[in-house]
């Protein structure tokens, strides 16, 4: 190497580094045109799959929630059948003996003997009306609210009172409750499955995408690897691409589900009558999504962010790689 | 810096387009590489600059056998290389100024620290009012110029062009020899790839000549 005196005539690279002064700068176009990675149908095609997935998510957690609200009512009272034997003036006197003893027991905060008409009330959905209740042979029944914070040995409660007034049993609904948690992980269990279908069916899209992304900009990609870029530099060209299409799509398919679950309320009365009205928001309570509820919304969107960035990065990767070999 | 041992090259079943090219050069050294079309020129630079893999042979680039390097390793050795591609290779959607700047953006510099180096480069090859244009407007001659600006930017340790005064006129094809030579007294080995005679007569520089695939070194 012969180094040479500073010459005005050469170009800066040539001459003896100096401390520079910051000048105007021309700009930095992206090395890969946006356009040519991620079209408006890819956009459109990820947000239907953020939509779903952020309604499925939605369902779930909405159901998940009136569960544990129906669970949390169950769980904080027992009912007590009494055997309908004997005159009813029997069978109402010895309901209200149980009413007495139940009324004095630990950890038992309110007892309420239910009039036979109330009790039609409960069957209604599946009997009907019922005019002559009297002339029915219906249990008697004893709600009893327990006190959440010192509940009863509901097994000792229960062998207490049978062996007290052997006509009584005490319900405390564990197997409803059992069934309740069941189906909703049934249902949760499904969501999930379904979401994990539509992750899966992203990367296959993504995928699929960074391939005809990196054919059709074969000429850049190999102008980047003149220059000496890695795969690594390279496919973070690309991969910022995906990520924006995440974030954009994601953030387009939660908003559609964000009105879907405002509107929920309005479309469901307007569909259907008052009464079934009624039965879907004893299923999925007020057909609202609550704070967590949307940012569950949010988690999906940063998932789907997540697998465009990620999936980008290995399927570039894993394609330039084997162009390489 | 650079080592050919009985280099062979040949496309598919085809005849062998490089044979036995052997040859050792030093660092700081300047050579044109010349031969009739055809001859393997633009296979020997490809070699060298490591995007074509040759089918026999052993050849060494800063020491390293690059027909064993990783893709990784390759990418390395290639940030030490600046190349002039005979078709160019610009980026259409980036500016003039974007182009030339690419290597050091991609060798993670910033803008700050190479935005006068990059201005003055293009000045400096007669490119001064055109640094905001974009490839497709630009002449054949511009074209070229900027190529030469992008290769040489990164000061590279080795300088391969094919063809470099191709397109551009003789006041203009001595003023990029003289880019070339001053790059050279700089430290950077230079191959350029030419049958233009009136180039090669400007600067008693080594010969590499090509002739039917076999490669003879005059001077």
């Amino acid at each position: 190497m012969n180094n040479q005196a500073p010459d005005r005539h050469l170009p800066a690279i040539m001459q003896p580094e100096v401390p520079k002064k910051r000048r105007f700068s021309p700009g930095k176009a992206p090395i890969v045109p946006p356009g040519s990675v991620t079209g408006r149908s890819l956009v459109w095609v990820i947000a239907i799959m953020g939509f779903l997935s952020c309604l499925t998510a939605g369902a779930v957690y909405m159901i998940n929630d009136s569960a544990a609200a129906w669970l949390r009512n169950v769980a904080t009272e027992v009912t007590v059948q009494v055997n309908p034997e004997g005159t009813p003036q029997q069978v109402e006197q010895r309901s209200q003996d149980i009413v007495n003893f139940l009324t004095g027991q630990i950890g038992v905060r309110n007892v309420e003997l239910l009039t036979l008409q109330q009790s039609a009330e409960l069957v209604e959905p599946w009997l009907g009306q019922v005019t002559a209740v009297q002339d029915l042979p219906f249990p008697r029944l004893i709600a009893v609210e327990i006190d959440r914070d010192n509940p009863p040995d509901i097994k000792t409660l229960r062998a207490v009172l049978t062996n007290k007034f052997p006509s009584a049993m005490l319900d405390d609904h564990r197997t409803w409750q059992q069934q309740i948690r069941r189906v909703t992980g049934s249902l949760a269990l499904g969501g999930i499955v379904v979401i994990v279908l539509m992750a899966a069916a992203t990367i296959g899209i993504i995928v699929s995408a960074a391939r005809s992304a990196i054919a059709s900009n074969r000429d850049i990609v190999e102008v980047l690897n003149f220059v000496g870029a890695d795969e690594r530099f390279i496919a973070r060209q690309f991969e910022l691409h995906f990520l924006k299409l995440g974030i954009k799509a994601g953030i387009v398919g939660a908003i559609g589900a964000a009105a879907v679950f405002l509107l929920l309320p309005v479309m469901t009365e307007y569909l259907s009558g008052a009464a079934t009205h009624a039965e879907i928001r004893r299923l999925i309570g007020s057909g609202r999504l609550d704070l967590l509820g949307y940012f569950s919304l949010l988690v999906v969107v940063a998932a789907i962010a997540g697998i465009c960035l990620i999936t980008s990065r290995f399927g570039v990767r894993g394609i330039l790689n084997a162009q390489n070999q | 810096m650079i080592r050919l041992e009985n280099l062979g090259l040949r496309y598919g079943l085809g005849q062998e387009v490089l044979r036995d090219v052997s040859f050792h050069l030093l660092p700081g050294s300047f050579h044109f590489l010349t031969g009739s079309s055809g001859a393997g020129k633009t296979s020997l630079l490809k070699i060298l600059f490591m995007s074509l893999k040759p089918t026999r042979g052993l050849a060494y680039i800063f020491g390293k056998n690059v027909t064993r390097a990783s893709a990784e390793q390759r990418a390395g050795l290639r940030r030490r290389v600046g190349i002039v591609f005979q078709d160019f290779r610009l980026l259409d959607h980036m500016t003039t100024w974007e182009n030339v700047a690419l290597p050091l953006r991609v060798h993670g510099k910033r803008q700050s620290e190479y935005a006068e180096d990059v201005t003055e480069l293009l000045k400096w090859v007669g490119l001064g009012e055109r640094m905001h244009a974009y490839p497709p407007v630009l002449s054949g001659g511009e074209k070229q110029r900027a190529a030469i600006a992008r290769a040489v930017i990164g000061k590279p340790e080795l300088l391969l062009a094919d063809e470099p005064t191709g397109n551009v006129d003789p006041q203009m094809a001595r003023r990029l020899l003289r880019l070339f030579i001053e790059l050279n007294r700089l430290g950077t080995s230079v191959i350029i790839a030419t049958h233009d005679y009136q180039l090669l007569t400007q600067f008693p520089a080594p010969r590499l000549i090509l002739e039917h695939g076999r490669l003879h070194i005059h001077g």
